[in-house]
């Protein structure tokens, strides 16, 4: 059984992609009670405190994360990949992928790792990591990593989108763009898994996935 | 030598507020001209020059398009204090508001002043650049600006009407008035200016910049909006009385509530302390009795240029935001996020029928070929 496997994700890609999961999870909840907070703190409680506390921790957790994947992409041993995700050669596949993915076409051309679709979305992904940090840094009034004044470093954030209420405005939108990234992420891969039988849902926890058989 | 000793019973009374007797002036002035080598006939000059150079400059206030509340903060400045001790020594020669002269003569004072210079121009209101919105006597407030502007050695922009055009500038703002900075631009005249922003000024930021001005010969650091860093470097919400309210979770879910009464945190009444920069908590209003949270209303964040657009509605956590292509309708942040994931889960369900019925999910082959 082992010969018709294939290692897609060595333990670094995965733990960092749970990692990244977790985090953003963390930061979706946490997030909502910030900005409206559903449960109201009993005596000596520092809930609010408490979920501000998370919420930076994981922010600086999904940075790491990306600033890790962004390591491997280049610097891996078992797979450095930043070439699979270049935008020009990637938007040249996208009507053939697309075309499958609405039903006009039957089939599509075998891509590797990452469709063109799913490469683009990747790379739109990590964008969101860097625009929603710099949101974040221009709404944290502490010290970002203990040592930059996140207030003077990022209050260029602030006036370029119009003040902190948009800032916040933003932050937001781009939480939505990450629930919607992961609604539809979670379906492609129980989607592929269904219709290549590849066991791509299950390669993300095991590393493996099944060879194609032809 | 009392009676020609050169020295004004009200510049006297000022120095004895200091702890100085008038015995202990002049024996110094007695000693300065000792030291110099003159005789004791340049007492009284001496004493004339000191009480010359420690005279404070002239200040000059124009009103603009605004409600006068800064004027009116300004008057009400009445228990003893740092405040009242600027305000005494000052010479507010020109305030349209306050000055007992009319007429001509005010348009004399003025003049005066102008030709002498040297003086600290104080502008509250925002400037309409309409022609013939707001004008002073026959002539556009823009050109009584650029008139006044010129000799002047500091100005200060006093409340947010003067520093970026407060609740007169407001959206749709058909006087299209503008802050005295951009209108200096627009002058193009290149002098800085302190920007005070708060609606209406708190006076004791407006004597503090005064004072740190005669002291010190210079108008203090600024922040990227033009005001000074010592008031506006800091959120209201890092130093409100009620922070231990929202570090712990507890707000105040409606007006009249027990919450309320209670002191607790203002943040879900749409309290914008946590995006205004101001040392309000701390100086508060009015002689230090109060300010807004204080007194339980959730601030609005005036001291944030702009603030009357960007934090409506007050109580509200955000403003809305317009979708494009619906003309006009506001939608909240989440519930445009929220419609995106709905409509994308529909999008999902339809595709995972499409895919069973075309048999993609249970066929035989795979997608890639």
């Amino acid at each position: 059984m082992q010969n018709d496997m294939k290692y897609e994700w060595n333990l670094a890609f995965r733990i960092d992609h749970w990692v990244r999961f977790l985090s953003i999870v963390m930061l979706v909840f946490t997030g909502f009670y910030i900005h409206w907070p559903f449960m109201s703190g009993g005596p000596g409680s520092f809930l609010m405190a408490w979920m501000r506390f998370f919420h930076f921790v994981c922010a600086y957790t999904l940075i790491l994360g990306l600033v890790v994947r962004i390591y491997l992409a280049f610097n891996s041993r078992f797979s450095s990949d930043w070439k699979d995700f270049s935008i020009t050669k990637n938007l040249a596949g996208v009507p053939d992928i697309l075309g499958y993915y609405i039903f006009v076409k039957g089939s599509h051309k075998d891509y590797g790792r990452y469709n063109p679709l799913q490469a683009l979305a990747y790379l739109a992904m990590a964008f969101m990591v860097i625009f929603v940090s710099l949101t974040g840094a221009a709404l944290y009034k502490g010290s970002l990593f203990g040592f930059i004044n996140a207030a003077g470093s990022f209050g260029w954030v602030s006036r370029m989108l119009g003040g902190e209420s948009y800032v916040r405005i933003w932050h937001i939108f781009s939480m939505w763009i990450f629930i919607i990234f992961i609604i539809v992420h979670a379906y492609m891969s129980v989607l592929i898994s269904a219709s290549n039988k590849d066991k791509t849902l299950t390669s993300i926890f095991t590393g493996y996935k099944l060879k194609k058989s032809a | 030598m009392e009676e020609n000793d050169g020295i004004t019973g009200q510049f006297l009374d000022a120095v004895e507020f200091r702890g100085v007797s008038r015995r202990d002036f002049l024996k110094y002035c007695g000693a300065t001209a000792a030291l110099l080598g003159l005789s004791e006939l340049y007492v009284p000059k001496i004493a004339a020059a000191i009480e010359k150079a420690s005279k404070r400059p002239p200040v000059v206030w124009l009103n603009f398009a605004s409600d006068s509340g800064c004027t009116e903060a300004l008057i009400k400045a009445t228990y003893p204090g740092p405040a009242d001790l600027v305000l005494d020594v000052l010479s507010i020669d020109y305030n349209e508001t306050i000055m007992a002269a009319a007429g001509k003569q005010v348009d004399e004072i003025l003049a005066n002043s102008r030709k002498e210079g040297g003086y600290i121009l104080v502008v509250e209101g925002g400037i309409p650049t309409k022609k013939g919105h707001g004008m002073i006597g026959g002539k556009e407030m823009l050109d009584v600006l650029k008139e006044n502007a010129g000799p002047a050695v500091a100005i200060l922009a006093v409340g947010s009407c003067a520093t970026s055009g407060g609740v007169p500038a407001a959206s749709p703002n058909p006087s299209q008035i503008i802050g005295v900075n951009e209108a200096l631009k627009k002058l193009g005249i290149s002098k800085s200016v302190v920007n005070l922003d708060l609606c209406p000024v708190n006076v004791e930021y407006l004597t503090a910049v005064i004072v740190n001005y005669l002291l010190l010969g210079k108008l203090p650091e600024l922040d990227s909006y033009g005001r000074p860093l010592m008031f506006y470097s800091q959120t209201i919400h890092d130093n409100c009385e009620r922070r231990a309210h929202f570090d712990a979770g507890r707000f105040v879910e409606t007006f009249g509530s027990k919450e309320e009464s209670l002191g607790y945190c203002l943040y879900k009444m749409g309290c914008k302390g946590p995006m205004t920069y101001s040392a309000c908590p701390k100086v508060k209003y009015n002689s230090r009795i109060s300010w807004c949270i204080g007194a339980g209303g959730p601030c609005i964040g005036c001291a944030e240029p702009g603030w009357t657009d960007k934090f409506a509605g007050f109580y509200n956590r955000l403003p809305g935001v317009k979708i494009p292509g619906l003309g006009g309708v506001e939608a909240t942040a989440d519930k445009i996020g929220a419609a995106a994931a709905v409509v994308t889960a529909a999008g999902i369900a339809v595709h995972a029928i499409g895919s069973a019925a075309s048999g993609r999910i249970g066929g035989k082959d795979g997608g890639e070929k």
